[in-house]
């Protein structure tokens, strides 16, 4: 068997759509965070009563608690392969699962691990059994130093996750000056640059102790680096100063300690590093970033059940020769393009000539074009974030910002010829300047840069769908509709997607999770993507009635003037539209959509019924079967037993 | 969109085809040739059974008419090479071999035709006579100075218009008044007969050209047409039609507006090994299994196989294997497996129905232009629907007037999870639609921060306007001066000569998928050579900006250039004397942490804290002894990891301390001391010195690429890259040797 590829570095997540993907390679590991919560009585000390609704009910540690369950479910939904452990330090136990007591009060609550079904209850369990929670939640009379605390971190990630690439430690605490004496002090600092030099990150997530403020400078400052091991060169964000999270201000703790935690949920990485010719003989440096990208869910796997416990098979391929069977090593494998019957083949230095034909991977500009030359219908894909770095070129950020302003103020995009790397396809993409958005807390929503906008070659572009001479609309239809659309605008007339969880995505990991901690399987889905109704209907109802109205008018004139031309057809077109294709906002009976299908789906309902009573739905042919569905906008792959049973689901559907 | 096609094309093979004309490398055939083999080989590469080519010769050595004409009278020189068929690689080889000048200048083009026409004429009539639904095309290529009997010309033109056979000549030097193209000190007879084609070309209603621009025509991409399909037909809804009275309901149809246009993949083969006595000839094995995976000649498809492994629960640390129907389908919770089973599939399904709801109207300005993430689609009403039609173009231009777009829940399929869409309203002349793309959900953001450009904002939080990061006015004014000047929107120039955008979505060619495609139908006609053609430079043209517009904005540029002062860094200054303490990097107070320490001189590496004090050891000391013992410790570690390793525990522990040791000795430009390292540590994992059975540690040094370091990472290195990828492979053989 070939030996199977390892990839534990990984620097190069997106680029595997580019390559070939090896089935024998381990899961790409990317990111490991250890949440190191304070347990101390401050910490612990619930909110003052009060009678707001929106006032705070956690102690800071509840708070940290339950960011820390939040994390870890929404982590398995958008990060499957990452690890993450939480840690509590100044409880009066000590565990740290194997027995281990060199690190006294520490108490590991969660090892660093993918988390496991059995993670989240147990901390499910501590976030909503106050019972529970008080037993664990006890301070330590003596609670270890930061520098314990450190060294154990260390520990946890040297024996943990020993090859990840990006390893972070969330410290939620509320004391800003934990060492009393200089040595402590010394020590603590010591064991950061230990952790620094391992690679890891010290992420502070302060709280402000009532009436005290938290001051960095004290002490933690001498403990965080600003750059990350990992990316040194990265820009860096406006903080490692995450705001100081506080009590009775207005929004809850845990909102804010939410918001910050949910900005550093993953590592930030770059997807390339690239020169950007912005002029003949002027070159600068950006980095990449995906920014958008769609989220699924994990793909189906093979779970082996012959054992106790129930465990994921994990698979390798070999390659055969199709002649002899005989088991062909990775390197003996040539490309080959079929044509005319025939394999033509390149040798692997050739085929690396043809990909590479283009140049090396650069972003050009080639010129400018008012940013309306990059219309909506011309889409192809996902857009790509850059910003500069001066890693490889000094004065790049400047130059970017200067062209980043000019492009925003004229309204103008640039136009560029774009390689992403080695072996990509060459792309042209529009340059689309993007200005800083903040939302109401002065938190960064959207960053300032440029975008990389895919733009169609002419080979992407698709024709249009041939129209008859179509009926057109008038003025005075027109802006009755219009009034309607003014009447329902999205709070701020804008898109948010943070407003619109994925319906489908949330319903697998509800279902999944249940399923996983043995609960109740849920009901209904939660999806906001279904319009509000009620809203729509409140609203819009008289504007729509007008509309109504005034189509009906303009139908009857077109379509009159039509049928003076051509009487004949116009009856003809009757019975194809059938009396469903619902005029517009007609006052109208409450109906079921496809209802009577004459027509359209080849048999109507009752046809249909009757072709099933006598038993004779399956002597039908695919193909009727198929229309017959596809009318009524159901699902019509698969085969014809799987076809026809549908049809006879949706027949009893209708009561037939 | 493809139909059933005969093409037949008719070559001038006359002794004077193989002559060379003025400013030509090639002789009129070979030139005539690159014409024909690039149409012949681009339709083979749409593999379709009803594209059917044939290839008559004229002034051939050998008359052979396949049995097409009755009787040979008349028609000498005539050489039916092949018959109407579809072409495969096999083909062209044969063909090649045969396409080469004759000895002689006797024949006759129209006899070619008369026998080209009756060719079509036998393989697209039915079998009741009728004539069958072909695309029927005659392309003529010759230089025009053989004998032409134009007696019968009009009743051949007349049979080619009468069967609807598109008759194309292209002559070798043909003047062309329109190209402004004319042959200098013409002979009498190729006067003659350019006029006699002419005629032909006339009466038959064909095409008649110079070769030329035939030739010229071969460098731009040909483009794929795909016949429109739906993907969602079904209703645009606004409100509840099920619960409310009042709602706007249309029927629509979704088509795709653009799609990526993919080059065509290669398929992995392997060179057959069973070829046994002797390798019989490629042409003998290609046609005897024609299925998909099938290769001809030596090479031999691939299958793979798939092998599913679980941890063992007899032997913790080791792997059994599984047979597939042990198995059961389930997803990963986390590290937990859900085990799913067949009859609750559909348990985490969405339940959906088709709709296209609008949700709400955005205005159109305050949309981000990146967040539109997918392709986009035309949503056009229902066919032959008059309500629809009026409604749909009510909508539109409502959206259109209002300068705002939809926002809209789409299910294009029963249970089909959810997506939504921007509707945005296109009016052009010719036809009016809404399009569609979709737009992001909440879990598709991912919410990385940046600074701002425009401001520097310190850690303590001041603002600062004046920053060798942020531009001065004189970088601003250059940079608008250059973009201004630098501006496409009306530099192209359209038929007319007016200005118009330059590099529009249709003059552009997708570079790669032509690429690949014409380097495949090249090397179909080039069996040997020494170096693969280049890309054709219309695949180029859009690389770079334009030189005429660069010329104009030089001024521009410079500015620009000067304003900016960007200094590209040298590639970094690695080295021990480079690596001081002070280069380290600091907390964010500045604070000088081995300042703090005292400045060690000699730092023990503890194995408990391996790594940190390793990296802690090497920026204290740059004397060599010490860095060697440095790394001395680090290979003892580095060995207990393995040795004491219960199953592959502690393997990850040992590649990261490999990792580490690499990247920071190759900095320290001693690359012996690891490659001395790792070469032992090697033999002692493949030759079984580490506690056991090792081999799996190699696979994954060896799958991370942790071998030797070679010249090519390090310039101090002796070793050459060839011997650093030797340093890999030898394993296989150790390895088989092993088993």
């Amino acid at each position: 068997m070939a030996a199977p590829e390892y990839d534990n570095r990984p620097g190069d997540e997106e680029e595997e759509e580019e390559e070939e993907l090896d089935d024998s390679s381990y899961k790409t590991i990317k990111d490991a965070v250890l949440f190191a919560i304070d347990v101390s009585s401050t910490m612990l000390q619930p909110p003052p009563e009060s009678d707001d609704k929106k006032a705070d009910r956690d102690s800071p540690t509840s708070a940290a608690l339950k960011c820390a369950y939040q994390l870890m479910q929404q982590r398995i939904i958008s990060n499957p392969n990452d690890m993450m452990g939480i840690l509590l330090f100044g409880t009066e136990q000590t565990e740290l699962g194997d027995g281990d007591s060199t690190f006294q009060h520490c108490y590991l609550l969660a090892d660093l691990d993918v988390p496991s079904a059995q993670d989240v209850k147990r901390l499910r369990d501590l976030v909503e059994d106050e019972e529970e929670a008080a037993e664990l939640l006890t301070p330590a009379v003596d609670p270890p130093s930061i520098a314990t605390v450190l060294f154990c971190a260390n520990q946890i990630f040297t024996t943990k996750a020993p090859n990840f690439s990006s390893r972070r430690l969330f410290l939620v605490t509320d004391n800003d000056n934990p060492a009393k004496i200089k040595q402590d002090k010394d020590t603590a600092i010591t064991r950061a640059r230990d952790l620094y030099d391992l690679g890891c990150t010290i992420d502070l997530f302060p709280i402000s102790r009532r009436g005290h403020g938290f001051d960095r400078s004290k002490f933690y400052d001498d403990l965080v680096y600003p750059t990350s091991p990992s990316d040194p060169d990265a820009p860096i964000a406006i903080s490692a100063n995450t705001k100081v999270a506080q009590s009775g201000d207005g929004i809850s703790l845990l909102k804010q300690l939410l918001s910050s935690i949910n900005s550093k949920a993953s590592p930030r990485r770059a997807l390339f590093t690239l020169p950007f010719e912005i002029a003949p003989g002027l070159r600068i440096g950006v980095k990449g970033y995906i920014l958008i990208k769609r989220q699924e869910h994990v793909k189906s796997c093979y779970v082996w059940v012959g054992g106790e416990k129930a465990q994921i098979a994990t698979g390798s391929t070999s390659h055969l020769a199709d002649d002899t069977a005989r088991v062909v090593e990775k390197g003996e494998l040539r490309k080959a393009y079929k044509f005319g019957g025939d394999a033509i083949t390149f040798t692997a230095d050739e085929l690396k000539q043809i990909r590479q034909a283009f140049g090396d991977p650069v972003i050009r500009i080639v010129g400018f074009k008012p940013l309306d030359m990059a219309p909506l219908w011309a889409n192809t894909g996902k857009a790509t974030f850059i910003y500069p770095s001066e890693a490889d070129y000094i004065g790049s950020t400047r130059v970017f910002s200067a062209l980043q302003q000019k492009l925003l103020k004229s309204k103008k995009m640039a136009v560029a010829w774009f390689i992403a790397r080695r072996n990509a396809a060459p792309v042209i993409t529009a340059i689309i300047p993007a200005e800083e958005k903040l939302d109401e807390n002065g938190e960064q929503t959207m960053p300032p840069g440029l975008w990389l906008v895919p733009l169609p070659y002419a080979d992407d572009l698709r024709q249009f769908p041939e129209q008859g001479d179509n009926l057109k609309t008038t003025d005075a239809l027109s802006d009755t509709m219009r009034k309607v659309i003014e009447q329902l605008q999205l709070p701020k007339g804008a898109y948010d997607p943070s407003k619109y969880p994925n319906p489908d995505l949330q319903w697998f990991y509800r279902i999944l999770q249940a399923m996983a901690l043995e609960d109740e399987i849920p009901e209904h889905p939660d999806d906001k993507t279904i319009p509000k109704y009620k809203q729509i209907n409140k609203r819009c109802a008289p504007f729509l009635e007008e509309f109504g109205e005034e189509f009906e008018k303009e139908y009857k004139l077109q379509t009159v003037e039509k049928r003076k031309i051509i009487s004949s057809h116009a009856k003809k077109r009757g019975a194809a539209a059938p009396e469903d294709s619902k005029p517009p906002a007609k006052k109208r009976v409450k109906k079921e959509a496809p209802d009577d299908g004459g027509g359209v789906g080849g048999l109507t309902d009752e046809d249909m019924a009757k072709i099933n009573d006598k038993g004779a739905v399956s002597k039908q042919t695919v193909v009727v079967l198929r229309d017959f569905l596809k009318a009524r906008g159901r699902d019509t792959t698969g085969k014809k037993p799987e076809i026809a049973a549908r049809v006879q689901d949706y027949l009893i559907g209708k009561g037939f | 969109m493809a139909g059933k096609e005969a093409t037949v094309f008719i070559l001038d093979l006359g002794r004077s085809m193989s002559e060379k004309q003025v400013g030509r490398s090639t002789t009129d055939l070979d030139w005539a040739l690159d014409y024909v083999w690039d149409k012949i080989t681009t339709t083979v590469a749409t593999g379709r059974k009803t594209a059917q080519m044939s290839v008559v010769g004229f002034r051939t050595d050998e008359t052979h008419l396949a049995g097409v004409m009755e009787d040979e009278d008349g028609y000498e020189g005539v050489n039916i090479f092949t018959p109407l068929k579809q072409f495969l690689l096999e083909d062209i080889r044969a063909l090649q071999e045969k396409l080469k000048p004759s000895a002689t200048d006797e024949g006759d083009v129209l006899s070619a035709l008369a026998a080209a026409l009756t060719l079509i004429d036998a393989a697209t009539t039915g079998k009741s006579g009728n004539r069958l639904k072909y695309d029927r095309k005659v392309i003529i290529i010759t230089n025009g100075r053989g004998f032409i009997d134009a007696a019968d010309l009009n009743a051949i033109a007349s049979k080619a218009k009468g069967d609807e056979v598109e008759i194309t000549i292209l002559g070798v030097d043909f003047d062309d008044p329109e190209g402004g193209y004319k042959e200098e000190n013409k002979d009498d007879t190729k006067k003659e007969n350019e006029a006699t084609l002419k005629t032909l070309a006339d009466k038959s209603d064909g095409i008649f050209a110079t070769l030329a621009v035939a030739i010229d025509q071969l460098d731009i991409p040909r483009i794929k047409e795909t016949r429109p399909v739906p993907n969602y037909k079904g209703t645009l809804t606004l409100g509840d039609n099920q619960n409310y009275d009042t709602t706007f309901t249309v029927d629509i149809e979704r088509y795709p507006c653009t799609m990526l246009a993919k080059p065509p993949t290669a398929s992995s083969f392997v060179f057959r090994t069973d070829l046994g006595s002797a390798p019989g000839p490629s042409t003998q094995s290609s046609n005897t299994v024609a299925g998909d995976d099938h290769a001809g000649g030596d090479l031999s498809a691939v299958r793979n196989q798939r092998v599913y492994q679980v941890d063992n629960p007899d032997e913790p640390g080791s792997k059994k294997n599984v047979e597939l129907d042990e198995l059961e389908r389930g997803y990963e919770y986390g590290r937990t497996a859900v085990h799913i089973s067949e009859s609750d599939a559909n348990v985490v399904k969405l339940e959906t129905n088709p709709c296209l709801d609008i949700i709400g109207f955005v205005q159109g300005e305050r949309f981000d232009r990146y967040l539109a993430m997918s392709r986009s689609h035309f949503i056009v009403p229902q066919k032959a629907n008059d309500q629809a039609q009026l409604a749909l173009s009510a909508f539109i231009h409502a959206l259109f007037e209002a300068e705002c777009y939809g926002i809209a829940r789409l299910v294009p399929k029963e249970n089909k999870a959810p997506i939504i869409v921007l509707l945005v309203p296109r009016i052009e002349p010719d036809f009016e639609a809404l399009i569609d793309v979709e737009l992001p959900f909440e879990e598709d953001m991912r919410r990385y921060k940046f600074p701002p450009l425009d401001k520097k904002i310190t850690v303590t939080g001041k603002v600062i306007e004046k920053h060798h990061e942020l531009p001065d006015q004189n970088l601003m004014t250059a940079m608008n001066d250059y973009v201004d000047a630098m501006d496409l929107s009306e530099f192209g120039r359209d038929d007319d000569g007016n200005p118009t955008e330059y590099m529009k979505f249709e003059d552009t060619y997708s570079p790669l998928l032509h690429r690949i495609n014409h380097i495949i139908r090249w090397r179909a006609t080039n069996d040997s050579y020494t170096e693969l053609p280049s890309p054709p430079q219309i695949l180029l043209k859009y690389s770079a900006p334009p030189a005429d517009l660069v010329a104009n904005a030089e001024l521009e540029v410079n500015k620009l250039v000067n304003a900016s002062g960007v200094k590209k860094v040298p590639p970094k200054q690695k080295g021990r004397g480079k690596r001081s303490l002070g280069d380290r990097e600091k907390p964010l107070s500045g604070l000088d942490v081995d300042e703090l320490l005292g400045n060690l001189k000699r730092v023990k590496i503890d194995s408990a804290n391996l790594i940190p004090s390793f990296k802690q050891a090497l920026a204290a000391t740059d004397d060599l002894d010490a860095i060697q013992a440095a790394a001395d410790e680090m290979s003892t570690a580095i060995r207990t990891y393995i040795s004491s390793s219960v199953g592959e525990s502690g393997y990850g522990r040992a590649l990261e301390a490999i990792r580490v040791m690499r990247d920071e000795i190759t900095e320290l430009e001693e690359p012996e001391i690891y490659n001395k390292f790792i070469k032992e540590l090697k033999m002692d994992i493949l030759g079984g010195k580490l506690k056991g059975d090792r081999r799996e540690m190699w696979w994954r040094i060896r799958g991370s690429k942790y071998g030797l370091i070679d010249r090519k990472r390090s310039f101090a290195s002796e070793v050459s890259e060839e011997e650093a990828a030797e340093f890999y492979k030898a394993t296989r053989r150790e390895r088989e040797r092993h088993l």
